[in-house]
C-alpha cells in the first residue's frame, strides 16, 4: 500500500483537510485521533458499526444454549418433585440470561476485533506514535501519480509534517 | 447537558456549582499531552508503593498459611459448629462480590446515563471490580471440604455421568459469578486497549514497550477502530448493566430460596443489589482518595467528582436503610412468631452488637453526607468509607450468622465463634485484593487516558467563542482544583 501520511496539531485543520481530500476524490482516507471525536464521524460519514450484529447473534446463541443445557441436564437426570415438570423454565431463566450475557459480550468483543482488524502484528504503514499522544493524523492511499496532489492539500491545511510511505 | 450552576449576579459572591456531574470540566488540564504526562507519571514505582505491596503480600501469605492448615485439619478448623455451618467465608464472599458492583455501576451504568463525574474515577473502580470478584470467587472454594473438586459445579461431559442440578441456587451462583468475572474482565481490558497504545508509544524501555505492544493488539487510534470500539463499548455497558443487577440478585437467592427465618424474603434481591453498590462506593472512596492525594491527581479527580459520588453513596445508603427498616416491618406484620423472634434477637438479643455496628455504619453515619461541606471533605469521606466497609461486612455477618444460629426450634439454637483460621483467611483476602490492585496501578494507567481527553477541549486553529456559555456558569476554581 502506498500513500501520504500527515500529522496535524489542530482538529479543525484536520477536518478541513479531510473535506478537501474528499472533494478531490480521494476515497481511501484514514483519520487518526487520540480520542473519538464527533467532528470526524460527521466528516467521514461512515455507516454504523456492524458490531451490533455480532452482539445480537451471540446473545441469541447464548440464551438458546443456556436454556438448552439446563433442560437437557434435567431430562438426562430427572428428579421429579411433587409431580412437577422436570424441566422448569422459571429458574432456568437465570442460566439462560447469564449465558446470553456471556456469549453476547464475548461475541461483541470478537466482532469489534474482526471489524477493526486487530490484533495486528505490525503497525503497517501509515502510523505515527504521536497520534496516540496529542496530534491528529491523516493517511491517504494514493499512487505515485496522485501523491503530490494529496501532499499539497495536506500542507495547505497546515500539516505539521507530510511524508510519503509505502 | 443541563447544569444547576447559578447565573452570576454582580451583587453575589461566586457560588459552587451544586450538581457538578453534567458539565464536567478540568480547567487545570490544558491539552492532551498533559493528560498523558500526568497519568504516565503515576506509573513510577515509589518506596511507599513497595512497602504497601510488601504488606499486602505478607497478608496474603498469612491467608495461604491458614488455608493450608485448614486443608490439613479439615473445615472444623474454621470455627464451623452446628447449627452455624456458614460463617466468615460466606460473609466475605457476599462482601467481596458486593464490592465489585460499584465498579460496574460507575463504569457501565453511569456511562449509559452519561454521568460526567465517572470519567476520572471509573478505571480504578473497574479494576477494583475485577480484583474484588477474583477475591470473592475464592471464598466458595475455601468453604469446600475438598476444594480441589470445585469444578464439579461446572456442567461438562464427564466419565461419572453426573451433572449439576440447574435448580440449585449454588449452581446459579457459578453461572452468575463466572459470567460476571469474565464480562467485567473483558470490559476492563477492552477499555484499556487505547490507553495501553499510549503507553506503547511513549515507553522507552524496550522490554516494557514490547509487552505494551502485545497488549495493545496493534491499536492505532484510527477512525475505523474508534467507530467499532465505541459501539462495542456501548453494548458491553448495556450487557454489564443488567448483569450487575442479576449477579447480586442471584447471590441473594442463596439465602432467599431457603426457609430459614430472616432469609426467606422477596425483598432480598433489590436489598442485596443496593447494599452491593453502597459497599462498592465505600471501597471506591477508600481507594480513590489516597490515589488522588499520593499521585497528585487533584486537578483530575476533582472535588466535584467526589461530591457527586458522595451523593450516590448517600442515595444507596438511604435505599439500604429503607430495606433494613422494611425487613423489620415485614417481620412485625407477618404474624409469624419465628420471624418476629428472630428479628428481635438480631437487634436486642445475642447478636445486638453486630446489628448495631451495621445500622450505625450503614444507616446513620452516611446521613452526614447531606452536608455539602462534609461531601467535599476528603478526610471525612475516607474515614466514612472505612466505616462503610466495616458496616457492610457486618451486614452480611448479620444476615448469615444470626439466622443460622437461631432457627425454628430452641434445640436448634447455637452460637458461632470464628477462629484464627477465619481471621487469617479474611486478612489474606485483603492481601490478595490489594496486591493485584497495587500491581495494577503501577503497570497500567489508573485513569482512562482516552476518556479524560474527551473532556479536554481539543486544539483548534480557529478558537470557538464559548464565552457566552461560560458567562452562565460560575466555576469556583477552588471547587475544581480540590479545596479539601
Amino acid at each position: 500500500m502506498q500513500g501520504v501520511l500527515a500529522a496535524f496539531a489542530e482538529i479543525d485543520s484536520t477536518v478541513e483537510a479531510v473535506q478537501d481530500l474528499r472533494k478531490k476524490n480521494f476515497s481511501d482516507i484514514t483519520v487518526f485521533t487520540p480520542t473519538p471525536r464527533h467532528e470526524f464521524e460527521e466528516v467521514l460519514a461512515d455507516p454504523p458499526s456492524n458490531v451490533r450484529r455480532f452482539t445480537l447473534i451471540g446473545g441469541l446463541l447464548g440464551v438458546t444454549f443456556g436454556y438448552w443445557i439446563a433442560i437437557w441436564i434435567s431430562d438426562y437426570w430427572p428428579i421429579v418433585v411433587g409431580g412437577k415438570p422436570v424441566a422448569s423454565w422459571v429458574p432456568y431463566t437465570i442460566i439462560g440470561f447469564e449465558i446470553m450475557v456471556l456469549f453476547g459480550s464475548l461475541s461483541t468483543v470478537f466482532g469489534m476485533f474482526a471489524l477493526s482488524r486487530i490484533p495486528r502484528l505490525t503497525m503497517t504503514v501509515g502510523y505515527d506514535p504521536r497520534f496516540s499522544h496529542g496530534d491528529y493524523g491523516i493517511w491517504v492511499v494514493a499512487g505515485p501519480d496522485r501523491a503530490g496532489e494529496a501532499a499539497e492539500v495536506l500542507r495547505r491545511h497546515g500539516a505539521l509534517e507530510v511524508r510519503n510511505e509505502r | 447537558m443541563a447544569t444547576m450552576a447559578h447565573p452570576r449576579r454582580d451583587d453575589d459572591r461566586p457560588r459552587r456549582p451544586n450538581i457538578p456531574t453534567a458539565s464536567n470540566r478540568l480547567p487545570s488540564v490544558r491539552d492532551y499531552e498533559q493528560v498523558d504526562r500526568d497519568v504516565i507519571a503515576t506509573l513510577r514505582p515509589t518506596l511507599g508503593w513497595f512497602a504497601l505491596l510488601g504488606i499486602a503480600i505478607l497478608c496474603l501469605f498469612i491467608g495461604i498459611g491458614a488455608w493450608t492448615y485448614q486443608i490439613y485439619e479439615g473445615l472444623g478448623a474454621a470455627g464451623y459448629h452446628p447449627p452455624t455451618m456458614w460463617g466468615v467465608y460466606i460473609v466475605s464472599f457476599v462482601f467481596w462480590v458486593g464490592i465489585g458492583h460499584a465498579g460496574t455501576l460507575i463504569s457501565a451504568i453511569l456511562y449509559l446515563f452519561r454521568a460526567g463525574f465517572r470519567t476520572t474515577i471509573y478505571r480504578a473502580a473497574e479494576a477494583m471490580t475485577v480484583f474484588a470478584v477474583m477475591t470473592a470467587g475464592l471464598f466458595p472454594i475455601l468453604h469446600l471440604g475438598r476444594p480441589w473438586k470445585f469444578f464439579w459445579l461446572i456442567p461438562y461431559p464427564n466419565w461419572r455421568l453426573i451433572w449439576p442440578n440447574p435448580k440449585s441456587p449454588l449452581v446459579w451462583d457459578v453461572f452468575a459469578i463466572l459470567t460476571y468475572l469474565t464480562v467485567s474482565a473483558t470490559f476492563f481490558y477492552v477499555g484499556l486497549i487505547p490507553d495501553i497504545a499510549v503507553l506503547r508509544d511513549q515507553e522507552t524501555n524496550p522490554v516494557r514497550k514490547r509487552i505494551f505492544s502485545v497488549l495493545a493488539l496493534g491499536w492505532r487510534n484510527s477512525d475505523r477502530e474508534w467507530r467499532h470500539f465505541t459501539r462495542a463499548y456501548l453494548f458491553l455497558a448495556a450487557f454489564a448493566t443488567p448483569l450487575v443487577l442479576s449477579v447480586h440478585s442471584v447471590v441473594s437467592f442463596d439465602f432467599a430460596m431457603a426457609l430459614t427465618p430472616g432469609w426467606h424474603a422477596t425483598i432480598f434481591p433489590p436489598y442485596f443489589v443496593a447494599g452491593a453498590i453502597f459497599s462498592g462506593i465505600g471501597m471506591v472512596f477508600t481507594i480513590i482518595i489516597p490515589i488522588r492525594k499520593f499521585f497528585r491527581l487533584e486537578h483530575m479527580v476533582t472535588i466535584n467528582d467526589l461530591d457527586a459520588a458522595a451523593k450516590l453513596c448517600l442515595f444507596t445508603s438511604s435505599v439500604v436503610g429503607l430495606a433494613y427498616l422494611t425487613e423489620f416491618q415485614v417481620a412485625w406484620m407477618s404474624g409469624n412468631a419465628v420471624e418476629q423472634e428472630y428479628f428481635w434477637n438480631r437487634v436486642f438479643g445475642q447478636w445486638w452488637w453486630a446489628a448495631w455496628i451495621m445500622l450505625i455504619c450503614n444507616m446513620v453515619l452516611p446521613l452526614s453526607l447531606f452536608s455539602q461541606k462534609l461531601r467535599r471533605n476528603t478526610t471525612w469521606l475516607f474515614i466514612l468509607s472505612i466505616f462503610i466497609n466495616i458496616g457492610m461486612w457486618f451486614e452480611r455477618f448479620v444476615i448469615v450468622v444470626p439466622s443460622l444460629s437461631h432457627e425454628f426450634e430452641p434445640w436448634q439454637w447455637g452460637t458461632y465463634r470464628p477462629t484464627w483460621v477465619d481471621y487469617s483467611i479474611l486478612l489474606g483476602s485483603f492481601g490478595w485484593f490489594f496486591m493485584w490492585f497495587l500491581l495494577f496501578i503501577k503497570q497500567m494507567p489508573v485513569m482512562a487516558i482516552s476518556e479524560v481527553k474527551e473532556i479536554v477541549p481539543p486544539k483548534r486553529r480557529v478558537q470557538e467563542d464559548h464565552s457566552h456559555d461560560l458567562d452562565a456558569l460560575v466555576i469556583d476554581p477552588g471547587a475544581t482544583m480540590g479545596d479539601d
